[in-house]
């Protein structure tokens, strides 16, 4: 073992270590094969480890992360996204073998283009389980989380300012089989924002007012008063004495009872016996009645055998349908439409179209900006930007959220080409400037259109071609 | 053939001394009290009809003009089947500046449910709930103390109401400044569900329809009905509101009139309530209305007939009328039997029957006649006509005899405070203090 400045070489591994003055080097992270953070500044260690596990690069994400001088913390992400606790830099101990061990592993990983965001991001989170060998999400009490809850395994995919998403992703996981939940908590978020921090208080039912004095009504049975009991006392002394019979009250049960209690809205100056609860959200101050509040369960997760067999066997997608997108055709519709237009090739020979194939490669990420709620919009944009600069009776086909087909009638490939660099340029250019300067990556391949093969062989040889690269 | 011989010998051997002798008790009474004065009573009335309509319609015009706020207490317990009806009902009407408050009493049916739908869904103003059971003075009196209104009008749950009874039972206030309470004109909506239901139905038109339009006259009205009375918000006060029951109606009003304020009887103001539709349950109601009598007018309002400090001589004469057409003639009904079957026992199997048709025949004579007077012209009145013969049965018997099971209770055994109507809490320290 060899220990040079801030890194140290063990076993053929290169292990570098960060402190306070790391300096924003994350290519020297991304070179290494290992990070040891020394937490001797607790927020340093908790503001690194996100930035290392949230980094859209999985080289950066999935990256071994080991602690020293590590006092314990009540920091879920710290305490949970580590992967290894080091008493001593030249006492490496089990951090060899561990890094060893994801290195072996990240091999193995399929990389899949999948069709959407769900898929995408939780494909992410099983990679990053399957290099550790960890096979549960439980959720962990986290005062900077949204929802007051945090699964930090999710961090890799999720937002955290968008925290609810978690259990969207979740909920869709369990629904497709990859982990199976047993119930650990129940929570209550704001209806507005999905907030967790709600201030609970009990308002007057005619004005939402907290402003209310609550007393005890005081029933005198010789007389039959029943009032609050300010009208049985008095300033000078602790006795009760009737307002209507002037009787001084002795024995509760004997000669008075307390049957009920009643408020004094100090607001309105109404008196209620029925409080409402009203939840007031601590993040968007948004006032709910509680029984509009949004009602969800955390869940421990385990992953099922399909949900361990993804990372290397890929996640199975079959039963994906997209989202019908306006402007654009299914994509089974998109086949028949081909085989139509190659026939009619064939009975016309002078006639050439072409096919493209566009992919963005980057996609998810924006996805995870723009969650669930946004996906619908982002692709509509996309299939709208793209037939405003094609022809009317060319058509198009999403295969999923990241690949897009055209087929461009009465076009020649050269043709087709000027008109898909064009279309990315637009969608990049759209992209860029409705998402804070997100740069998409986008592959792109046009192709003429022949008649000696079926629609299928075309579509996959336009898909080798651009993912294969 | 012989019997009916007798009986046509015996009609034909009547002279007007014999017919006083066999029938005192009609003639001296009855006939006097309730018919020959009620009918006096209601010609003045009649007559006066156009004068009363002016004042009444400037009284109008001058609640219109102040549209006060009234508060419409409705105590009750176990009341969430009548509440949707009661509500609907009072928001028809037509005076609208009200407050609805319901006082739930301990229920333990769906009251409080359905109190918080009626209240979303703004037909009632405020819901008071006493978790424990406190009795029906108390819930009445935990509405008063959280009520705003300038008038406060106390209904029943099960009652409904004309359109324009509310607006009917403040216009007195507005008439005369001295009137302190003033009762409306209950009537039975149920009236053809049973038998027993149909004579109450009759009881009740001849008693508070007619009759306390006579006492009103006569000022000695002394029962507003709990069911539907008005009260002005200082006089309940003054009172301090309701004691303990039963008969807090009766005990409320005479509080009233000892304040020397006059208690008006309103007839226009028309409220419909369901009365007990079996005679075992009608005999549970009366005992306790009958008993609250002894304990009200003989014991804790005794005072009125001595001269005090607060002696009224209307309060006086309302309590010797009340106790002797109630309960002195009550027992001398008795008399009067025995009178009958010791003086003239060979004629009994005559008497008896001739003194029926002649009640018979009265009871018609005064439906009919006092039907003139009704205030309601769209009121059934054919429907009562084939029932008329059981009125002699129903009140010369059978309430007559409720009547006294009732006071004997009451005089020897103070029954009326064990009765469950009011809890076991409250009624001890009432009959300590033997109020």
């Amino acid at each position: 073992m060899v220990i040079i400045g801030n890194r140290i070489k063990s076993d053929n591994l290169d292990f570098v270590i960060l402190d306070d003055n790391w300096g924003n080097k994350f290519d020297t992270i991304a070179a290494a094969d290992a990070v040891i953070i020394d937490a001797r500044n607790p927020d340093f260690a908790a503001y690194l480890m996100r930035r290392i596990r949230t980094s859209p690069q999985v080289e950066l994400s999935f990256k071994p992360v080991f602690l020293i001088n590590y006092s314990s913390t009540n920091d879920p992400i710290v305490s949970n996204l580590n992967d290894g606790i080091l008493v001593a830099y030249d006492q490496l101990g089990d951090a060899v073998s561990i890094t060893k061990s994801i290195k072996a592993k990240w091999t193995n990983l399929q990389n899949q283009s999948l069709p959407t965001y769900e898929s995408q991001a939780f494909k992410r989170v099983l990679d990053y389980m399957y290099l550790r060998g960890s096979r549960t999400l439980k959720p962990h009490i986290d005062t900077r989380s949204i929802i007051g809850y945090t699964y930090p395994e999710l961090l890799v995919s999720v937002d955290r300012e968008e925290e609810f998403q978690s259990l969207e992703l979740l909920e869709w996981a369990e629904k497709e089989g990859y982990i199976w939940p047993d119930f650990f908590d129940r929570v209550y978020l704001c209806n507005n924002c999905s907030s967790g921090f709600l201030s609970y208080r009990e308002v007057c039912p005619h004005c939402d007012s907290s402003n209310s004095k609550s007393q005890d009504l005081v029933h005198h049975f010789p007389c039959a008063y029943v009032g609050p009991i300010s009208d049985f006392q008095n300033e000078f002394d602790s006795a009760l004495v009737c307002p209507k019979c002037n009787k001084g009250l002795r024995h509760i049960g004997v000669d008075y009872d307390k049957p009920s209690t009643i408020n004094h809205c100090n607001n309105c100056d109404k008196d209620y016996q029925d409080v409402f609860i009203k939840a007031k959200c601590i993040n968007c101050h948004v006032d709910v009645d509680v029984q509009y509040l949004k009602s969800k369960d955390l869940n421990v997760y385990k992953l099922t055998k399909k949900g361990r067999a993804a990372s290397t066997n890929g996640l199975s997608v079959s039963d994906f349908e997209m989202e019908e997108i306006f402007g654009s055709l299914s994509f089974p519709m998109m086949k028949t439409m081909l085989h139509y237009e190659i026939e009619r090739i064939r009975v016309n020979p002078a006639q050439q179209t072409s096919i493209a194939m566009i992919y963005f490669e980057n996609i998810w990420e924006l996805l995870n900006k723009v969650g669930k709620k946004g996906e619908k919009g982002l692709l509509e944009s996309i299939v709208s930007a793209t037939r405003e600069n094609i022809k009317p009776t060319d058509f198009i086909a999403l295969e999923n959220n990241a690949t897009l087909y055209l087929c461009l009638v009465n076009s020649n490939v050269t043709e087709a080409n000027t008109i898909v660099t064009e279309v990315n340029r637009v969608i990049a250019s759209l992209i860029k400037t409705n998402f804070n300067g997100f740069d998409i990556k986008v592959s792109s391949k046009a192709k003429a259109l022949e008649t000696n093969n079926n629609s299928a062989f075309y579509l996959k040889q336009l898909s080798d071609s651009v993912m294969l690269v | 053939m012989n019997y009916i011989d007798n009986l046509i010998a015996f009609i034909a051997n009547l002279d007007g001394l014999k017919i006083i002798r066999f029938f005192w008790f009609f003639f001296f009474f009855e006939l006097i009290r309730f018919f020959l004065v009620d009918l006096i009573i209601l010609i003045f009335w009649k007559i006066n009809r156009k004068r009363r309509e002016k004042k009444m319609a400037k009284a109008r015009n001058q609640l219109f003009h102040e549209n006060p706020l009234i508060s419409i207490i409705v105590p009750g317990r176990n009341e969430g089947k009548n509440l949707f009806q009661l509500a609907t009902s009072l928001h028809e009407q037509t005076y609208q500046n009200f407050e609805l408050i319901i006082i739930d009493d301990g229920s333990d049916d769906d009251t409080k449910i359905i109190c918080q739908s009626l209240l979303n869904q703004g037909l009632i103003k405020q819901y008071l709930r006493n978790d424990v059971r406190g009795g029906k003075a108390s819930a009445a009196n935990l509405g008063f103390r959280y009520s705003k209104g300038k008038f406060i009008v106390h209904i029943d749950a099960d009652c409904s109401f004309d359109r324009d009874a509310i607006e009917n039972i403040l216009v007195p206030f507005y008439i005369d400044a001295k009137i302190g309470a003033v009762g409306g004109n209950v009537q039975v909506r149920n009236y053809n569900e049973s038998l027993c239901t149909t004579l109450q139905s009759i009881e009740y038109y001849d008693n508070i329809s007619i009759g306390r339009i006579a006492l009103s006259q006569l000022g000695i009205y002394r029962q507003i009905s709990g069911a539907f009375g008005a009260f002005k918000r200082e006089v309940l006060i003054s009172v301090g509101a309701w004691d303990i029951g039963p008969g807090l109606d009766g005990d409320i009003t005479v509080k009233v009139r000892k304040l020397k304020y006059k208690i008006h009887f309103e007839p226009t103001a028309v409220c419909q309530t369901r009365v007990p539709n079996t005679f075992t349950k009608l005999v549970k109601q009366r005992l306790r209305w009958d008993k609250s009598l002894v304990r009200f007018r003989l014991r804790k309002h005794k005072d009125v007939f001595f001269p005090t400090a607060s002696f009224n001589w209307s309060n006086f004469i309302s309590f010797v009328e009340n106790i002797t057409f109630n309960l002195v003639l009550n027992f001398k009904w008795y008399f009067y039997i025995l009178d009958i079957f010791i003086s003239f026992s060979g004629l009994i199997r005559f008497i008896i029957p001739i003194n029926l048709f002649i009640y018979t025949v009265y009871n018609y004579i005064k439906y009919i006649l006092f039907s003139l007077f009704r205030e309601r012209r769209n009121q059934p009145v054919v429907y009562f006509l084939p029932y008329m013969p059981l009125m002699v049965f129903y009140f010369g018997y059978f309430l007559r005899i409720v009547r006294t099971v009732a006071y004997l209770q009451e005089f020897f055994l103070r029954k009326s405070y064990e009765d469950e109507w009011n809890p076991a809490k409250s009624s001890r320290h009432a009959k300590a203090m033997r109020i």
